[in-house]
């Protein structure tokens, strides 16, 4: 079992302000912070949850169109088999759920969503996006780092 | 009152398409079509970048299989900078294919495993909300994790020589960019992090047993479901004439097996080829020129390779290609449903393919760039897991793209998945008055067997849910699901 946290960024930044889960990673990366796997995805797939069951501690981060207080939300997940009408596409809890189907685990796993404005064909995050990022970086420097490194 | 149902967007295929079948007062079927309704014009706006830009464009077309749009970007740049595929160094040329052979792998893996088995392991009618992949894994476990390694396994070929799964780079003008060390080839031969190439093996003998089970089990239905007499187009080696994925001359058969596309060079393609248009799609009906837009139109993919190919040079697919030829006593397959089949079989040659390769000391060579003599055409063909891919550029004398032109297997099999449609509609569909869900899945089925892909790499969480609308005579709403 790896003792790192995994952090999965699912967007694409060529749709505008869906690129805010690899524009979180970008930062994350920036920081040189310890014990942190980061993984870049398009959507969720089956095989994210071999990746998934070999970690203690996961963070999905995604771009939201809701539009949260402070811009983003925070949310622990648990396994729920959420039967989707592509196989493409899983949302996190699915993902959950196969991994403690196929492989018996469950580990701690949280959402941070960070709301978007708009998700056109374009390169670039909004303004306000921006602004979302940063207070979601702030949140997780502050409070979810110290807390799940000291796991 | 005659009626439209919409099937939109149709499920497990990559990307959305829609199905709309016309019934007459009588609810008999009137027309069928496939509408490929997402518009991306890549050809034109790529034009006026730098050429060598291409094979990192290109791969934007696509999330499942853009190495093979990088490698046949690549193969005609090659060609730009004076080089023909036998030109590069050898080196270069087998990290190529064995980067080409990963993306194959995992690519039919993931439509056996997560697009096709739920309707092979669940049966066409049932439940939707357990006939999909959660509903394998749940079930099938043991099934799910194989799928899943499988899968993994050419993901990771394909970071090893690009950098990532998705989207990296390895293929520059002239060759790669980078060998491969021992190191890093061991990863995939002593099975401590992930299950060894002989594993690989062993489970697609695996799946090709199933199969076969599967297809004694149901065969007439996998015999007659949306057969139909049509042309067949692939790549084969230009000295042997056998199965052929990264470089090779083109050739087609008509339904009986005759030959109406002799082994021709790739440049040579647009001498033979039309594309038509139709107003109710954006993709295009390519055709061969002499035969016309009736007679023309080929099948590409597993299936079409199988039937164009004289052999294939790995003795265990071989033995298995053998055996798919004699269910039909050797002449040609025109049953959509054997393509699953041959799928299996390729996944089968690419893992066979990929442990000569890793075996190869080739691999660890620093000789990766040749140069040539510019020019300003090159074309690139590839047979990407879905089908011959073709990508033409031609470039001005300050390195920019003038023209573009890019055939890829999905739009090969657009006048395919309409007949395919077009059978199930006749003989599924025709005289009922009522859609079931399980009807509904056997146009799926259809098209699912050709494995599209319509458009890629979008995200947008919630926003693709799957809408089902029926239309009367005069377009007025009768029927609205959503899923």
């Amino acid at each position: 079992m790896n003792h790192k946290t995994l952090i999965i960024g699912i967007g694409n930044s060529g749709r505008q302000d869906d690129g805010l889960g690899w524009a979180f990673l970008d930062a994350i990366e920036s920081l040189f912070l310890e014990n942190l796997d980061l993984e870049y995805r398009y959507q969720l797939q089956v095989e994210d949850a071999e990746l998934i069951a070999r970690y203690n501690s996961i963070l999905f981060v995604d771009a939201d169109m809701v539009q949260h207080p402070n811009g983003f939300n925070f949310e622990k997940l648990y396994p729920k088999d959420v039967n989707s009408y592509t196989s493409h596409e899983l949302n996190p809890e699915t993902v959950l759920h196969l991994a403690k189907t196929i492989y018996n685990v469950n580990p701690e796993c949280y959402m941070l969503s960070i709301s978007g404005i708009t998700f056109h064909l374009n390169i670039g995050l909004t303004e306000i996006a921006l602004l979302n990022l940063d207070n979601a970086i702030r949140f997780f420097k502050q409070d979810f780092y110290n807390s799940v490194t000291t796991f | 009152m005659s009626q439209k149902i919409v099937i939109d967007p149709v499920t497990r295929v990559e990307g959305h398409g829609k199905v709309t079948i016309h019934l007459d007062d009588q609810n008999k079927v009137k027309d069928a079509f496939f509408h490929i309704v997402e518009f991306r014009g890549f050809e034109r706006f790529i034009q006026g970048h730098p050429y060598w830009e291409a094979p990192v464009m290109v791969q934007r077309l696509c999330g499942i299989c853009p190495v093979s749009h990088h490698l046949a970007a690549a193969k005609a740049i090659d060609q730009i900078v004076g080089l023909n595929p036998e030109d590069l160094s050898v080196p270069a040329q087998k990290i190529r294919k064995l980067l080409h052979f990963g993306q194959v792998f995992q690519s039919h893996a993931l439509h056996f495993f997560y697009l096709a088995a739920p309707d092979l392991l669940f049966g066409y009618d049932a439940d939707p909300l357990k006939r999909n992949v959660v509903g394998v894994a749940m079930e099938y476990p043991e099934i799910a994790k194989k799928g899943i390694l499988m899968r993994k396994f050419g993901q990771e070929i394909i970071k090893l020589i690009t950098g990532k799964k998705i989207h990296g780079i390895s293929a520059s003008p002239g060759g790669v960019h980078k060998h491969i060390s021992a190191k890093e080839i061991s990863y995939f031969l002593d099975g401590k992090d992930i299950p060894d190439i002989n594993t690989m093996i062993e489970w697609s003998l695996e799946i090709i047993q199933f199969m076969k089970a599967y297809h004694e089990n149901n065969k007439v239905f996998m015999d007659s479901f949306a057969a139909y007499p049509s042309g067949h187009l692939g790549l084969v080696n230009k000295k042997t004439g056998f199965l052929e994925l990264y470089d090779g001359f083109l050739r087609a058969t008509d339904a009986e097996g005759n030959i109406t596309l002799d082994d021709i060079n790739n440049d040579d393609y647009a001498d033979y080829f039309y594309e038509s248009v139709e107003r109710w799609s954006y993709l295009k009906f390519p055709y061969l020129k002499h035969l016309g837009r009736e007679k023309g139109w080929n099948r590409v993919g597993p299936l079409a390779r199988l039937n164009v190919c004289d052999g294939i040079e790995t003795p265990l697919a071989e033995k298995e290609r053998q055996d798919f030829k004699a269910a039909t006593q050797g002449k040609t397959n025109n049953m959509t449903m054997y393509t699953h089949w041959a799928r299996l079989i390729e996944v089968l040659y690419c893992a066979e393919m990929m442990r000569n390769l890793l075996h190869d000391h080739d691999l660890m060579s620093n000789d990766l760039i040749r140069k040539g003599t510019r020019r300003n055409r090159g074309v690139g063909i590839i047979e990407a897991p879905r089908g011959t891919l073709i990508h033409e550029y031609e470039v001005d004398d300050k390195d920019r793209i003038t023209h573009c032109n890019l055939i890829v297997s999905t739009t090969h099999n657009n006048e395919p998945m309409n007949q395919a449609v077009r059978w199930v509609a006749n003989n599924v569909m025709d005289g009922r008055p009522e859609i079931t869900e399980g009807m509904l899945n056997q146009v799926e089925v259809a098209i699912r067997a050709y494995d599209p892909c319509l458009s890629c790499a979008t995200h947008a969480m919630g926003q693709m849910p799957m809408e089902m609308t029926l239309y009367d005579s005069k377009g007025e709403i009768l029927d609205y699901k959503v899923k």
